[in-house]
């Protein structure tokens, strides 16, 4: 007899369960095996009352599914759509993959001499600091000295595909969750379990649904993972643009489109570059978790350090991890500053 | 034909904030105040029945405690904020039948606004915010610079053009904010509280840059303040705003020593009345007795100048003259009389209590 037998009496649906108690329609539960071998049907105490979770329930029921039953009914369902959900996907997220293949492809193309000077001069263009620039030059003289160059490169060429991909779609959300309540609630939820589901959870259906060859595979898991700030701090930014500068705005005539692009995206560029900031820190987090599925880059020779234990390789590769947040962290906060200068009140 | 002199004229103006203003309409129009509105119906009643004329070229002084509803009334004027109820007019039309286009067209060319906290444009140098009219039109930097620059350069800001906002004092902010309405060649003016975030001093300055700019250009402004000394020193027109209904309206002057109510009559009261008044306000017109008379004042001259011209004898009588011929005649002993509130030379008791 099992515990919740009266509830499928009680409903009149004995006759739906079939044979009360156990038939064993092919799948045993843990619980049963269990009970299997410390003999059937000992008498329960009430303390024992099991949770009336599916197993239970099906204990009681044959008919009743078993949890077992969900999960594999998860995975067909979503093995049913796969194919008609890959034929929408697929092409909507080729040209990702083409921008890394184009990305990864220039990185390592384009000699040392030229790429590392060249990094130079952009660190130079967007924070006007000499001590970054050498930062910047003595950080990848050092890793091309221990041979990861080209691991460097790598990375830095999907963080660059993944970030920008973030900022071109996380910024037009942002703006549209700062415009309209009702976008901002059904939005807040998907950012925070973006935000919050482990990585590796969405990286299953993404394996699932395309090779694990394919660079896209990799670049989704980023920018999944990595688009969350870049979006808050955009909607953010522009609700906290100053009420009076906004009126002032209107009071002079101008168009929506006007006071979007001339007053409110210039006065949120603080907050919408600390997204930014956010952004390339976590895409770089991601990278590491990203190896698993194929991305090269400094993960792959993490992970080596790992599977083969080879402890040397997993220090030095994630150091220059660490050197290349440093130097994007310091980079992008140069900008920051330099924005926050040229308006603060 | 509607009067050329009028250039805005606002009437039965109702504006409730809330969820149904239509239902709360009914309440007020019924009687219903603002307390017992906001107690028994959530709804705030911002203005009330408002019936105002703003003259061409004048500039008008909306004056009112805070709270009273004075931003709400100039926010009507280029829509910022949409009536309950009511009819606002400009230059003869109906701005609340404008649709978007026609509206931007007014905010653009006819009407400009000064703010409080100046709102400036963060991000742009001083001339581009005074430029900001122009560019929104889409004009080019080069094409509006110089219009900008004689503007900024009418206000006092000259070789300051590049500069931001934030390198300069609230002041030389205001001005550019100043600029930034004068650039736009509008005939109206709004200015909410404009002088009211600044240093006395300061704002003493920027009064009288205020009138200098208006003698020479006779813009329609309408300005609001809650000090009445600026109300006073701006004013051509003055109206008195209390908890969202026009209580008294006209001639400055004229409510210096006519006030409508107990609310003006301490309004007023602690004002120095011998800066204030003119000869002109007090005056006895032309009688035509051929007294003696001890000089020949302005019929423009504040009483203080004449006390002052006078050294204190009351016994004393002038000639007021406007243009050069005689208009009235001015006794000391009106005058003096003309220094205490009407109230208080009244009841002689009550200024022991009247502080
Ligand atoms: N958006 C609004 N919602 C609700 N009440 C408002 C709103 N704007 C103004 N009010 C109310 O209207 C009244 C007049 O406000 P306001 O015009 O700002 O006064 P003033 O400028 O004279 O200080 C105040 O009681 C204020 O609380
Ligand atoms: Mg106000």
């Amino acid at each position: 007899m099992a515990t919740y037998d009266f509830i499928f009496n009680r409903l009149g649906l004995r006759n739906w369960c079939g044979e009360s108690g156990d038939t064993g329609d092919g799948m045993t539960s843990m619980a049963q095996l269990l009970a299997e071998t410390s003999g059937d049907d000992v008498e329960m105490s009430a303390w024992e009352t099991p949770f009336p979770s599916m197993d239970a329930l099906h204990e009681a029921c044959p008919s009743f599914p078993q949890s077992r039953e969900l999960t594999s009914g998860l995975e067909s369902g979503f093995l049913a759509i796969k194919d008609t959900l890959k034929v929408v996907v697929d092409p909507l997220t080729q040209p990702l993959s083409w921008a890394l293949n184009e990305a990864l492809w220039v990185m390592q193309t384009v000699p040392w001499f030229i790429m590392i000077p060249l990094l130079m001069l952009v660190s130079w263009v967007v924070s006007r600091q000499m001590k970054l620039v050498a930062l910047v030059a003595i950080c990848f003289g050092f890793l091309g000295f221990v041979d990861y160059y080209i691991y460097t490169m790598q990375t830095l060429a999907i963080i660059f595909v993944c970030a920008l991909s973030c900022v071109v779609f996380g910024v037009p959300i942002g703006i549209a969750m700062s415009r309209s309540d009702r976008v901002q609630r059904t939005m807040i939820p998907i950012l925070d379990m973006l935000q919050t589901l482990p990585p590796f959870v969405y990286l299953i259906p993404l394996i699932f649904l395309f090779s694990v060859t394919e660079p896209k595979l990799y670049g989704i898991a980023i920018i999944l993972y990595a688009i969350v700030p870049v979006v808050r701090l955009t909607d953010l930014g522009i609700r906290l643009v100053d009420k009076d500068v906004i009126e002032a705005a209107d009071a002079f005539g101008m168009s929506k489109r006007q006071k979007l692009f001339n007053v409110q995206i210039p006065l949120a560029l603080p907050n919408i570059m600390a997204g930014v900031n956010q952004t390339i820190m976590m895409s770089l987090a991601m990278v590491v978790i990203a190896s698993l599925v194929s991305a090269p880059g400094l993960g792959v020779l993490v992970l080596r350090g790992i599977r083969s234990l080879e402890l040397g390789v997993g220090l030095l590769s994630g150091l220059g991890i660490v050197l290349l947040a440093i130097i994007l962290d310091r980079v992008t906060k140069a900008a920051l500053a330099r924005i926050n200068v040229s308006q603060s009140n | 034909m509607k009067n050329k002199d009028i250039k805005i004229s606002i009437r039965n103006l109702y504006k409730i904030f809330g969820s149904d203003p239509k239902r709360a309409l009914q309440y007020v129009k019924d009687g219903m105040g603002k307390i017992e509105l906001l107690e028994e119906h959530k709804h705030v009643l911002g203005l009330k029945d408002i019936n105002v004329e703003v003259p061409t070229g004048k500039t008008t002084v909306i004056m009112g405690l805070s709270g009273s509803g004075k931003s709400t009334l100039i926010r009507h004027l280029n829509r910022l904020i949409e009536p309950t109820a009511g009819e606002v007019e400009v230059a003869g039309d109906n701005i609340l039948e404008y649709n978007e286009k026609d509206l931007r067209d007014l905010r653009q060319n006819k009407m400009s606004m000064v703010f409080q906290k100046f709102a400036l444009l963060p991000h742009r140098t001083v001339l581009q915010n005074a430029g900001l009219a122009p560019s929104i039109e889409g004009q080019s930097e080069r094409n509006y610079s110089e219009e900008a620059r004689k503007w900024l350069d009418r206000v006092g800001l000259q070789g300051q053009a590049d500069q931001y906002p934030h390198q300069l004092s609230g002041g030389m902010q205001q001005r550019v904010g100043i600029a930034r309405a004068l650039t736009s060649n509008s005939d109206i003016m709004l200015m909410d509280e404009a002088f009211s975030a600044l240093d006395p001093l300061i704002r003493t300055d920027m009064q009288d840059l205020l009138n200098e700019l208006q003698a020479e250009l006779q813009k329609t402004i309408v300005f609001i303040t809650h000090d009445l000394d600026e109300a006073l020193k701006l004013a051509d027109h003055l109206v008195i705003l209390n908890d969202g209904s026009v209580i008294q309206q006209g001639e400055p002057q004229h409510i210096l020593l006519n006030p409508a109510d107990p609310y003006i009559e301490d309004f007023v009261s602690d004002i120095n009345r011998a800066r204030v008044l003119r000869v002109r306000s007090v005056m006895t017109s032309l009688p035509e007795t051929q007294l003696e008379r001890s000089g020949e004042i302005d019929h423009e001259d504040t009483l203080e100048s004449v006390i002052a011209l006078s050294e204190g004898d009351t016994a004393l009588s002038y000639h007021v003259m406007k243009d050069g011929k005689p208009v009235g005649v001015l006794d000391m002993r009106k005058l003096v009389r003309a220094l205490v509130p009407s109230e208080q030379s009244k009841e002689p008791e009550s200024a022991l209590f009247g502080g």
